[in-house]
């Protein structure tokens, strides 16, 4: 799932602070999940906010709402009236979410109360850890399903660079070594073997560095040509 | 029998009586609890923490006192004897002598006005005479009953008292008054008295005042005492940096004719001294002088080992002769440091570790109760019936019977109750009382009507706080529909007016501005029942405890306070809603893990008290672990015992046995269990039950060391009993036996004393002596842990020329063989290496927890600790039941222990289990936390973070909170992101309207 | 800033250790100042982050949660959750500009009485010395 963080509320303040009303929507998806930006963490940003701005001498109308998911115009569509009203909107979901509002409320500024982080999942409890960086060339199998690209701080494709120690990356003593976690995941699976292969140059061209990537499904998608 | 009386005469009001009470009326049997005193709560209630969690002794038992003190069906009569008593086990003729107390306990409110007026002084013995008290007084803040009583020796009759009382509860002329009463059992639980340290002259006790007997030193530490936690010494007020204890004073000691170990002295001591260096942050000294660290039960080695390493406690093994004055106050003690040297060393401040002796008059009390007591006058049980006196129906718990410690007396005193339970089968439910409510008031829809009522508590609140006039601003608040002040909202003539006024003015919402709804809230709950609205529409605002008796010398923000409290009260009320709990019936079958002593024994006590009883053994036969055991110390049969007990067991038409069998799956919940059992032909039976009592026992471990399994001449304390036993035997006889102790106990692998090793070396050695007096023994010990009365057999094997060796953890002795056996050890006394050649060597092994426990864990979803033993709900005050509600354990699945104490804890565990499956029904519900589940995004978070493992993941893909499983704690609803929980009672609107109206 | 500042305080409670010990300093009559309100709550466990935030919003100078010793919670670790929150909404405190100075997080057991009293002077005392919650100047 998509993780990420609140923003600190002066920012999210400095944002706002020229608005009377404003509405600020989370999503119940992902960021619910992750614990940044679901019904509840709304109610604490609307508060921290209505106080940050009252030592302003302000005192904006604040109102709460979260949707099942931002990133659906059905979804997103159920809050035409509210937005009507306002006049402007606090997202607080991840990067699709707060555009998918743009989008759709194009006459009214739409800020973000997160920065999205990665894509991951909790390790345990409170710590999450980012696994997959969406390449759009999966290469998993070949590495006994860790993910060099996301998890070797240097995205090496054809074994360690040398410098781990260990079992840490070199990087950071914090971090594991991709490579490392590779190395001992393939030796329990007995296919030390694929290491010996050498990886041509990934092709990068499905990666994400080229503008808004699109994909499309012709058994559901009816829509007229592509 | 059709003249069984359906009620126990509980002799007794400390922590035994009341949980045997508490249990007795669950159970369906009315409780008569007689007291001694003016209020219940015993020792337990004068201790500062207790060990080996260092819990508040005042937290974890004054919520039993409330509960003991607002039972309808627990008559609670202090002040008062045991007078006659005649007849026989199922009805007993009791008389009962009810000193005078002067105060009508029925009246008084425990205002204290008067013992604020009273001119006359008077030692506190509550805080054992540290401090003083008044003429009229209450035993300490939290006693129940809440109600003071007047020292007539001290009184002067001066009438101050009697003028003051708004309640008129003064009673100068008060009589002794003897009742009667028919009862069907009788259980003692009449403790212990602390040893009188000043028969120890050479101590200095009385003599010099920084010296203080154990006992004191616990209120010392109590931040409620006399000094109010903080540590001083007599002499001079100042803080001690120096403290030293002296262990086994009045215990171990045939001088002052206390021969027997007091078994809890070397816990507590460990315990003071933790907790006097939290109370003296820059570096107190605490030394403790002790002859053996007995520290035997669950979780105390561990402790100790604390205490040693992380706090730095210094222990020294020297038995101190005399205390001799040093200078300024000091103590001078001299005795032989760790390498035998002579040493003197002064200290601010002595601490004497008391111990145990029976209570004043126990004899003429037995006399009249006909019991026996034993040579040491405690009262007189058997290995095998541990809780039953020598008469019928009369039963024993707690340290009546033995020095012994909290869990353990609470353990027998559940016991007891479930020994009287049985007896008095047929009779449950004959002398309860329940009462009758209307049917309940809909309120849905209504707008809130608030009635405040506000308490002048005599002056106690009105003294101070302005009542009229804070009544005046609380009628116009919102919602309040009606408000007026009473004397005394909680007398009698109250609780019918506030029932006629909520008829009266249609009020749906209540509120008494009061004392503490610690104590009263069910008082007032109940009022408002009884008028036909749901318990939950009541709030309470508390202006005592927490305003008028705290801002005395300001009552005018004592008075805006007061007005703050009620708008709070207020506020908040507007949101209450009723709550129901809904009936879930319960099947009356219990599910026995286990066919050793333990679960035989408790099958049995509850298919005694008519419950259906499905036994699960995993091996072909019953008997477990005393199979093994064939004599004890006190010259019992534990085989004769055995077969006994397997014949009443497969006899009893109400117990299944299951052999060769296991439990392979739980579901379900308190009252409605259902497991399956599977058997060795892989045969499974679904069984549907009400409780579980997991009895799954321990095994003796396999020693690694000191050439076990390598030379036959080796063998463990088991394998020597089982030639002891066996007349064909060929080594029988050997001339001369090394025994060594704490083999795998109290090492790094495990940290736990094995608790019955020291007490079986005993036994072995005298039964070697018996057979063969010549025989040299050597017996190689750490600390020789022979507790209570076991101390006796320690004695009389160094009488009969038992050798006894101390060893060090880091210096243990060494096995070799060269053709003989040989042993070498390093004698601290003598400062030695000593070397043995025995023709046998015995250890004495490590117990271990069943490995079946990790198998079973799991499926009970309960938690086994460090050393894989099953984990109790609370070490002090729950000992035999799991977190979980309806499950129970006991025995060595819990921690090694030696066979009484497992048919104790058996008989305990079979007491706590009755008093769910004597009921028909259990309710489930009130306040827990509930989950909307359209707002519900299987986030996982109230999974992850209940500590009681409720939610899951329901088929609809939401989370899901069983009412009757949910303990109310709200964690989950505090954590949900979604916003999808609330914890009923206490819903976010409801709490956040509190601190909304603080603030107008 | 006003001479006289009375702060106005509000304490969470759980009901089994820390209302207690507010109780037994009521039967001790310690004498301790009168700002101080208590909302009881079965465990400081049931101490939701928003309740804090409220508590500020509408014009507390300083708040504090007071629950069982660690180790002691009569649900386990309701308290150490608590104390999580606490430290989280410190912080957010702090960036909002009133300061995590006015909220704290304080165990004690039901027999400490003196320390409830203690609690509530030092709470006190130190939002006294901070002066009223800018919210409210
Ligand atoms: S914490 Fe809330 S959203 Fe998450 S699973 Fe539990 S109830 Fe559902
Ligand atoms: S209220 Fe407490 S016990 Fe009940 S489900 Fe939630 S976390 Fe578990
Ligand atoms: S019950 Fe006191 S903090 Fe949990």
């Amino acid at each position: 799932m998509i993780i990420a963080e609140q923003k600190p509320i002066q920012e999210i303040k400095a944002m706002i602070a020229g608005y009377q009303k404003v509405l600020i929507v989370g999503c119940d998806t992902c960021v619910t999940i992750c614990m940044a930006g679901g019904r509840k963490e709304v109610g604490i940003i609307a508060s921290c906010l209505r106080m940050a701005l009252q030592i302003d001498r302000k005192k904006p109308q604040l109102i709460e709402d979260c949707i099942q998911r931002q990133c659906e115009w059905e979804f997103v569509d159920t809050l035409k009236d509210k937005v009507d009203g306002v006049d402007a909107i606090l997202s607080s979901a991840c990067g699709v979410g707060v555009q998918a509002l743009a989008e759709r409320f194009p006459n009214k500024p739409v800020y973000p109360a997160l920065n999205t982080t990665f894509m991951g999942m909790p390790n345990e409890h409170g710590l999450w850890v980012e696994n997959c960086r969406g390449c759009g060339n999966c290469g998993l199998g070949r590495f006994g399903g860790i993910c060099p690209i996301a998890r070797c701080s240097k995205g090496l494709l054809n074994g360690p660079c040398g410098g781990s120690q260990n079992g840490k990356c070199e990087v950071s003593k914090e971090m594991d070594c991709g490579w490392q976690l590779i190395y001992g995941r393939l030796k329990t699976l007995n296919q030390l073997d694929q290491l010996e292969d050498i990886l041509l140059p990934k092709d990068w061209s499905t990666d994400r560095d080229k503008g808004q990537r699109k994909m499309f499904r012709g058994d559901v998608y009816y829509e007229q040509t592509v | 029998m059709a003249d069984k009386v359906g009620s126990v005469l509980v002799i007794g009001g400390g922590i035994g009586g009341i949980q045997t009470s508490l249990d007795l009326v669950e159970s369906g049997l009315k409780v008569y609890l007689l007291e001694r005193t003016h209020s219940i709560g015993g020792v337990m209630a004068q201790l500062d923490k207790t060990f080996p969690t260092n819990d508040c002794a005042m937290c974890t038992i004054s919520p039993k006192l409330v509960e003991c003190g607002q039972n309808l069906n627990i008559e609670i009569i202090t002040n008062a004897e045991l007078g006659s008593v005649a007849g026989k086990a199922g009805n007993f003729e009791v008389e009962i002598v009810k000193h005078a107390r002067y105060i009508d306990d029925a009246k008084c409110t425990g205002c204290g006005v008067c013992a604020k007026s009273c001119p006359i002084d008077a030692i506190d013995e509550y805080n054992y005479g540290l401090c003083e008290r008044r003429a009229t007084y209450i035993r300490y803040p939290q006693a129940v009953p809440r109600a003071f009583g007047i020292d007539k020796d001290k009184c002067i009759g001066c009438g101050l008292c009697e003028s003051l009382c708004l309640r008129d509860a003064v009673i100068y002329g008060d009589k002794e008054q003897v009742k009667k009463i028919n009862v069907g059992s009788i259980i003692l639980s009449t403790g212990f008295e602390s040893f009188d340290p000043a028969l120890k002259q050479d101590y200095g006790y009385g003599e010099y005042p920084n010296v203080v007997s154990s006992f004191e030193f616990e209120r010392i530490l109590s931040a409620s005492g006399p000094y109010k936690g903080h540590i001083f010494r007599a002499s001079d007020a100042k803080m001690p940096e120096k403290i030293a204890w002296i262990q086994c004073v009045g215990s171990r000691d045939r001088g002052v004719e206390r021969p027997f170990c007091s078994s809890v002295c070397c816990t507590y001591a460990v315990k003071q001294a933790i907790i006097a260096k939290e109370h003296i942050r820059e570096g107190l000294d605490t030394t403790i002088f002790y002859m053996d660290m007995r520290t035997y039960g669950k979780g105390f080695e561990q402790y100790f080992n604390r205490a040693k390493n992380e706090h730095g406690v210094r222990f020294v093994c020297s038995r101190i002769h005399t205390v001799d004055p040093g200078s300024d106050g000091n103590l001078k003690l001299v005795f032989s440091d760790d390498d035998g040297q002579l040493r003197e060393e002064e200290f601010d401040m002595l601490v004497l570790s008391v111990g145990f002796k029976p209570t004043k008059n126990v004899e003429e009390f037995a006399n009249r109760l006909g019991i026996k007591l034993n040579e040491y006058g405690f009262c007189k049980t058997s290995t095998f019936s541990p809780i039953e006196t020598s008469r019928a129906g009369v039963y024993v718990a707690g340290a009546a019977q033995e020095p012994k410690d909290i869990p353990a007396t609470v353990m027998e005193a559940s016991g007891a109750a479930a020994c009287a339970e049985a007896l008095l089968a047929e009779a449950k439910g004959s002398q309860i009382v329940k009462k009758e409510y209307p049917p309940e008031k809909d309120v849905s829809g209504l707008k809130p009507r608030i009635g405040v009522f506000v308490c002048k508590c005599g002056i106690n609140i009105a003294g101070v706080v302005d009542v009229p006039a804070v009544t005046e601003y609380a009628a116009t608040l919102p919602d309040v529909a009606y408000a007026e002040y009473n004397l005394y909202t909680c007398s009698q003539d109250t609780q019918v007016r506030i029932k006629e006024i909520i008829e009266e003015k249609q009020l749906n919402r209540v509120i008494v501005a009061s004392c503490t709804p610690r104590t009263h809230e069910p008082l007032f709950q109940d009022t408002i029942r009884l008028a036909g609205l749901n318990k939950y529409l009541f709030e309470m605002a508390n202006v005592r405890d927490q305003c008028s008796w705290v801002h005395a010398s300001n009552p005018e923000a004592a008075t805006e306070k007061a007005k703050e409290l009620i708008r709070m009260a207020v506020g908040r009320a507007a949101f209450l809603e009723p709550l129901h709990t809904i009936p879930m019936s319960v099947i009356r079958r219990a599910l026995v893990i286990g066919g050793g002593v333990a679960g035989m024994n408790a099958s049995l006590s509850l298919a005694n008290q008519g419950f259906e009883v499905e036994l699960v053994e995993h091996e072909p036969e019953l008997g477990g672990n005393i199979r093994h055991i064939h004599f004890t110390l006190e010259g019992d049969k534990p085989q004769e015992y055995l077969n006994s007990l397997i014949e009443q067991v497969q006899a009893h038409k109400l117990i299944s046995v299951h052999l060769e069998s296991q439990v392979k799956k739980v579901s379900g919940h308190v009252g409605h269990f259902e497991s399956e059992v599977r058997s060795k032909k892989l045969e499974v039976r679904k069984i549907e039950h009400g409780v579980v009592i997991v009895a799954t026992g321990g095994v003796e471990s396999k020693p690694i060391e000191y050439l076990y399994g390598k030379d036959d001449r080796v063998i463990t304390q088991r394998e020597l009993e089982e030639h002891l036993a066996n007349s064909q035997s060929t080594i029988r006889n050997p001339h001369s036996v090394v025994m060594i102790q704490c083999v795998g106990s109290r090492n790094e692998e495990r940290p736990y004393c094995s608790r019955i090793c020291c007490t079986q070396a005993v036994k072995n050695a005298l039964k070697l002596k018996e057979q063969n007096p010549d025989t040299q023994i050597y017996i190689l010990y750490r600390d020789m842990r022979t507790y209570g009365f076991r101390e006796e057999y320690y004695y009389q094997a160094r009488k009969a020329g038992v050798i006894f060796i101390r060893y060090d953890e880091q210096a243990k002795p060494v096995v070799s063989n060269n053709g003989r056996l040989k042993v070498e050890v390093k004698d601290p006394i003598l400062g030695a290496d000593v070397v043995l050649q025995p023709d046998m060597v015995v250890l004495s092994v490590a117990i271990d927890s069943h490995l079946e426990n990790e198998n079973l864990a799991p499926l009970l979803k309960v938690t086994l600790d460090a050393s894989k033993f099953f984990l109790e709900a609370h070490m002090k005050l729950r000992p035999v039941d799991f977190g979980s509600d309806g499950m129970f354990l006991c025995g060595l699945a819990h921690s090694p222990k030696l066979i009484e104490e497992s048919i104790a804890q058996a008989q305990a565990a079979a007491g706590r289990a009755a008093t769910i499956l004597n009921k028909e029904r259990v309710e489930a519900g009130g306040v827990v936390s509930c989950v909307e589940e359209k707002k519900c995004v299987a986030c996982l978070t109230c999974i992850r973070m209940c500590p009681y493992d409720v939610p899951f993941i329901n088929k609809a893909g939401v989370a899901e909170i069983e009412a009757v499983k949910c303990h109310g704690c709200g964690i989950c609803a505090s954590e949900c992101p979604a916003k999808a929980i609330q914890l009923l009672h206490y819903r976010d609107p409801q709490v956040v309207a509190k601190v909304d109206a603080m603030f107008g | 800033m006003t001479e006289h500042f009375e702060p106005e305080i509000v304490a969470f409670c759980c009901h089994y250790c820390a209302y207690g010990a507010a109780d037994l300093a009521g039967s001790m009559r310690l004498n301790y100042p009168a700002n101080v309100k208590i909302v009881k709550l079965p465990c400081t466990g049931k101490v939701d982050i928003i309740y804090l935030l409220k508590a500020f919003e509408d014009g507390a100078d300083g708040a504090y949660v007071a629950g069982c010793l660690e180790g002691n919670c009569h649900f386990i670790d309701g308290n150490i959750k608590a104390k999580r929150r606490v430290a989280r909404a410190k912080k957010l405190l702090d960036e909002i500009g009133i300061g995590g100075e006015r909220l704290e997080m304080f165990n004690m057991s039901a027999s400490m009485g003196p320390r409830f009293a203690e609690v509530a002077r030092e709470m006190t005392e130190r939002v006294r010395g901070l002066g009223p919650s800018p919210l409210r100047k």
